[in-house]
Parts: C-alpha cells; sequence; structure tokens
C-alpha cells in the first residue's frame, strides 16, 4: 500500500491541482464575507450557514468529480494504466489509494474552507468566540458525505479517458440539488444533497445536524457501500 | 465555413456529446414536471395569476445552470477531440486557417447548446399543455427571451469556456474555472442591482432587463471570442 500511496504522491505534487484547491474556499469566503448580516441570528450560524452553503450545495460535489478525473488523468493520458498495473500491485490497492487521494484533497478544501469561515468573520467583524467545535463536526461530516460521490466519481473516472464524460455524471446529478436541497421530504435521501445537508447549521444550537443523524449516517453509508463495491468490482476485472 | 462545421460534426458522431444535449433540457423539464407533480394543487393556487409565467420562471431557474454547465462541458469535449490524440499539430497544418478552426470550434459548440435550448422552449410549452395551461394564454416574447435571450447572455461565459478549453490541455482547469462560474452566478442572481455588470448576472437578469442582457451578452462574447481567436492564431501548439 505505501508505495503506492507514494507513487500517487509523485504524480500530483507537482500538478495543478493544488490551484483548484483554492477556488471554493475563496469564492464562499468571499460570498461570506460581503453578506449582510442579520442581526437576530447569532453570527457564527449566520455566517456557517453562506459560507458553507456556497461552498456546498454545487461546488464541493462537482469538485469531488473534478479531482476523481484528476487522479486517472495521468494514467489516461499516458498509457499509465498498463504500466501501472503491470507492477506487482493489487488493482484493488491502486483503486482505493486513488479514492484515499480524492478523499485527501478533498479535506484540504475542506480546511481552507474554514479558514475561509474565519476570515470572513473577521472582515464581518463578529466578536463572539469562533465555534471550533460545531464547525469542525459539519466540516467532518460535509467531507464523509462526499465518500459515496467519490466512489461513483472514481469508477466513471476510471471506465472513460475523458475529463469531461465523468464531470458531467456528476453534473447530471449534481444539478437537481437546487430543487432536491430544499425539499423536507426528499433531500435527506438524494445521495448528492448530503454534502450541504450535513454542513448547514441547525439553528437551534451548535453541534446537531438538519437531517436526522440516523437518516444521514444510513444514506451516506449505504451509498457509500453500493457505489465503491460496484467500482472496485469493475476496476478489477476490467481489461486495460 | 460550411466545410469546417461539417468536419467539426463528423469528429462528433457517435460521442457522448449527443446524449448530453438531449439529457440537459430533458432532466430540466422533467424535474419541474415532478415539483409541478408533487405539488401541483398547490402550485396552481399560488400560480393561479399568471401560470406561464412562473412556469417559465421555474424552468429558467434550472435551465440556466444547466446550460452554464452544459457550455462548460460541451466546449471541454470539443476541445479534447485533439487534445486527447494529441491532434492538434495536425489540425492545425491542415491548410485552413486558424482563425477558421477557431470560428468551427465556437460554432460547434454554440450550434449543439442552441439545439438543447430549442429542446428546452418545446419541454417547457409541452409541460405548460400538460399541466393544462391555455395556449392563447402563452406569452411568446417573454418565452423566446427566457430561452434564447438566456443563451445570448450567456454567450461571455461560453466564449471563455471554448477559450480556456481550447487553450489549456489539462481540462481540469477549464471544468473547475466554469463550475466557479456557475457557483457566482447562482449567488449573484438575487443580489443588489449594483451588481448589474457581472457577466454572471446576465443569464438570469435577462428576464427583467432583456435588452441590456443581451446586448451586454453578445459584445462582450464578441471581445472574449476576438481575445481567444487572437490567442489560439499565436499559440504554438502541440
Amino acid at each position: 500500500m505505501v508505495p503506492i500511496i507514494r507513487s500517487e504522491w509523485l504524480k500530483l505534487r507537482r500538478s495543478k491541482v493544488w490551484l483548484l484547491l483554492f477556488f471554493s474556499p475563496l469564492l464562499a469566503g468571499l460570498i461570506g464575507a460581503t453578506a449582510s448580516m442579520t442581526p437576530d441570528v447569532d453570527p457564527w450560524v449566520f455566517l456557517q450557514a453562506t459560507v458553507f452553503y456556497t461552498h456546498a450545495l454545487l461546488f464541493l460535489p462537482l469538485l469531488t468529480g473534478v479531482f476523481s478525473a484528476f487522479v486517472c488523468r495521468y494514467e489516461h493520458i499516458h498509457g499509465g494504466w498498463k504500466q501501472l498495473l503491470a507492477m506487482p500491485v493489487h488493482r484493488s490497492g491502486v483503486y482505493l489509494v486513488k479514492l484515499l487521494a480524492v478523499m485527501g484533497l478533498l479535506a484540504v478544501v475542506q480546511l481552507l474552507t474554514v479558514v475561509s469561515l474565519l476570515a470572513a468573520g473577521m472582515i464581518e467583524g463578529v466578536e463572539t468566540p469562533f465555534p471550533w467545535g460545531a464547525v469542525l463536526l459539519h466540516v467532518a461530516a460535509g467531507w464523509a458525505a462526499c465518500l459515496p460521490l467519490a466512489a461513483l466519481q472514481l469508477a466513471v473516472s476510471t471506465a472513460w479517458a475523458s475529463f469531461a464524460a465523468p464531470l458531467s455524471v456528476n453534473v447530471i446529478f449534481t444539478l437537481p440539488n437546487m430543487l432536491v436541497a430544499n425539499s423536507n421530504d426528499y433531500g435527506p435521501f438524494y445521495p448528492w444533497a448530503q454534502p450541504v445537508l450535513a454542513m448547514l447549521p441547525d439553528r437551534l444550537g451548535a453541534g446537531t445536524f438538519l437531517v436526522p443523524t440516523d437518516t444521514l449516517l444510513a444514506v451516506v453509508l449505504g451509498s457509500f457501500a453500493v457505489f465503491l463495491a460496484g467500482g472496485l468490482l469493475y476496476f478489477t476485472r476490467r481489461t486495460i | 465555413m460550411g466545410n469546417i462545421l461539417a468536419s467539426e460534426f463528423l469528429k462528433l458522431r457517435r460521442k457522448m456529446v449527443w446524449f448530453l444535449v438531449v439529457i440537459g433540457p430533458t432532466g430540466v423539464i422533467a424535474l419541474q414536471a415532478l415539483n409541478y407533480g408533487l405539488r401541483f394543487d398547490f402550485l396552481m393556487k399560488q400560480y393561479a395569476s399568471d401560470p406561464w409565467g412562473y412556469l417559465m420562471i421555474n424552468v429558467s431557474n434550472l435551465l440556466v445552470p444547466a446550460l452554464l454547465m452544459g457550455m462548460t462541458i460541451i466546449s471541454s469535449m470539443i476541445a479534447s477531440l485533439e487534445h486527447q490524440t494529441n491532434a492538434w499539430k495536425q489540425t492545425v497544418a491542415l491548410p485552413v486557417g486558424r482563425t477558421r478552426l477557431y470560428l468551427g470550434k465556437f460554432g460547434v459548440t454554440a450550434l449543439l447548446l442552441l439545439g438543447s435550448t430549442t429542446l428546452a422552449m418545446v419541454g417547457t410549452i409541452l409541460l405548460g399543455l400538460l399541466l393544462g395551461h391555455e395556449l392563447e394564454a402563452l406569452p411568446w416574447k417573454s418565452l423566446l427571451i427566457a430561452m434564447y435571450g438566456s443563451f445570448l447572455s450567456a454567450l461571455p461565459y461560453l466564449a471563455v469556456q471554448v477559450w480556456l478549453s481550447v487553450a489549456i490541455s489539462n481540462q481540469a482547469v477549464p471544468l473547475t474555472i466554469g463550475i466557479a462560474g456557475l457557483v457566482v452566478s447562482i449567488f449573484v442572481l438575487n443580489g443588489p442591482s449594483s451588481l448589474d455588470w457581472l457577466p454572471w448576472k446576465w443569464p438570469f437578469l435577462v428576464r427583467a432587463e432583456p435588452m441590456y442582457s443581451m446586448v451586454a451578452g453578445l459584445l462582450t462574447g464578441a471581445v472574449f471570442y476576438l481575445l481567444g481567436t487572437i490567442h489560439f492564431v499565436r499559440k504554438d501548439v502541440g
């Protein structure tokens, strides 16, 4: 496992992916910093809702697709699949490390989003202490909610050499978020809406989710198991 | 010009692009059909004063994001025809001016998306009739503005996407910039009118300010198209 991780790291280290990490946090922070605050809501809850909503409604799920396609790009363009899989490595190991790389990149994006939330609060002049516990919980939950999406996107990204094809699958499922995420009846069951639902704060108190925690867990873990199993089965059996 | 477009369309045979051109508008209409179907009585009562108008707003609030993403993805696919096979050198070496090559890439993308827009318009009318709205009451002018007007106002976005997709071989960059554009446009959608100068707002603004958005879209789009052409003509390919 360790050699595969090192090889992935080498491929990512000097790539343009680092540039892509900053887009969403910067944009979300900017929108948070320029939002007009409502006086009767706790300022951090308000800012968290603004910044995280901007970040997670569309950008985060779509970015999951971009990163998944990115970690497969090197193999697709240089005929690298044959070369990589001819090494004494397990296909499932290669696949899982690619998934790990995607989730690692997403973790960096999530942490940068915390920084941009903090910065937005400072620019808005919020004086109450930063609710670290609640913010980190929601950021981690949003990150975990990307797991099923990353598993599915990795499956289509290994299948298609084109960058745009897997991303269009991603867009087809993510755009309905604009309607689905606002629906109390259907939102909690739509995997692509989970990142935003997991990241939004509950207005009543810190540390709770907008949707019931057990539904959140069931939907995220259930779809993750299905997508990961499908992707692994396909990748370990396909002809390269 | 005809030759160039014919050659671009030939390259697109049996490609996924066609699926996207159809699935985009179909998906938008299907989602709205679902939205109306799930709470039919409630929405009909709420929209009784202007059923077609509200239908158009609902459709276009989903259609514009789909159109922007379509522009991003299809530009990338059209440029990838050359990127993926390392064929830019060969294409550029053909006895065709680079200006015309670029026009072909832009033209084919624009035509495909115009096709999608037309499908969306037909779909809106069909959905409206299905919901029991009367055809005589259909405000054609607003419908054309909501559909083709959005397309015209989104031309700067398209011109930038075609430019970036052709110029940068790593398609992650144009795709991420396209996604960022979509997010900006959704968040300035209800912003104050002091932000009306932002090109990302125009595809939504077109319903309220049709002339301004369409003219600004055409002009700004032309500027970015020209910049893209100049860059492509001087660029070292391969």
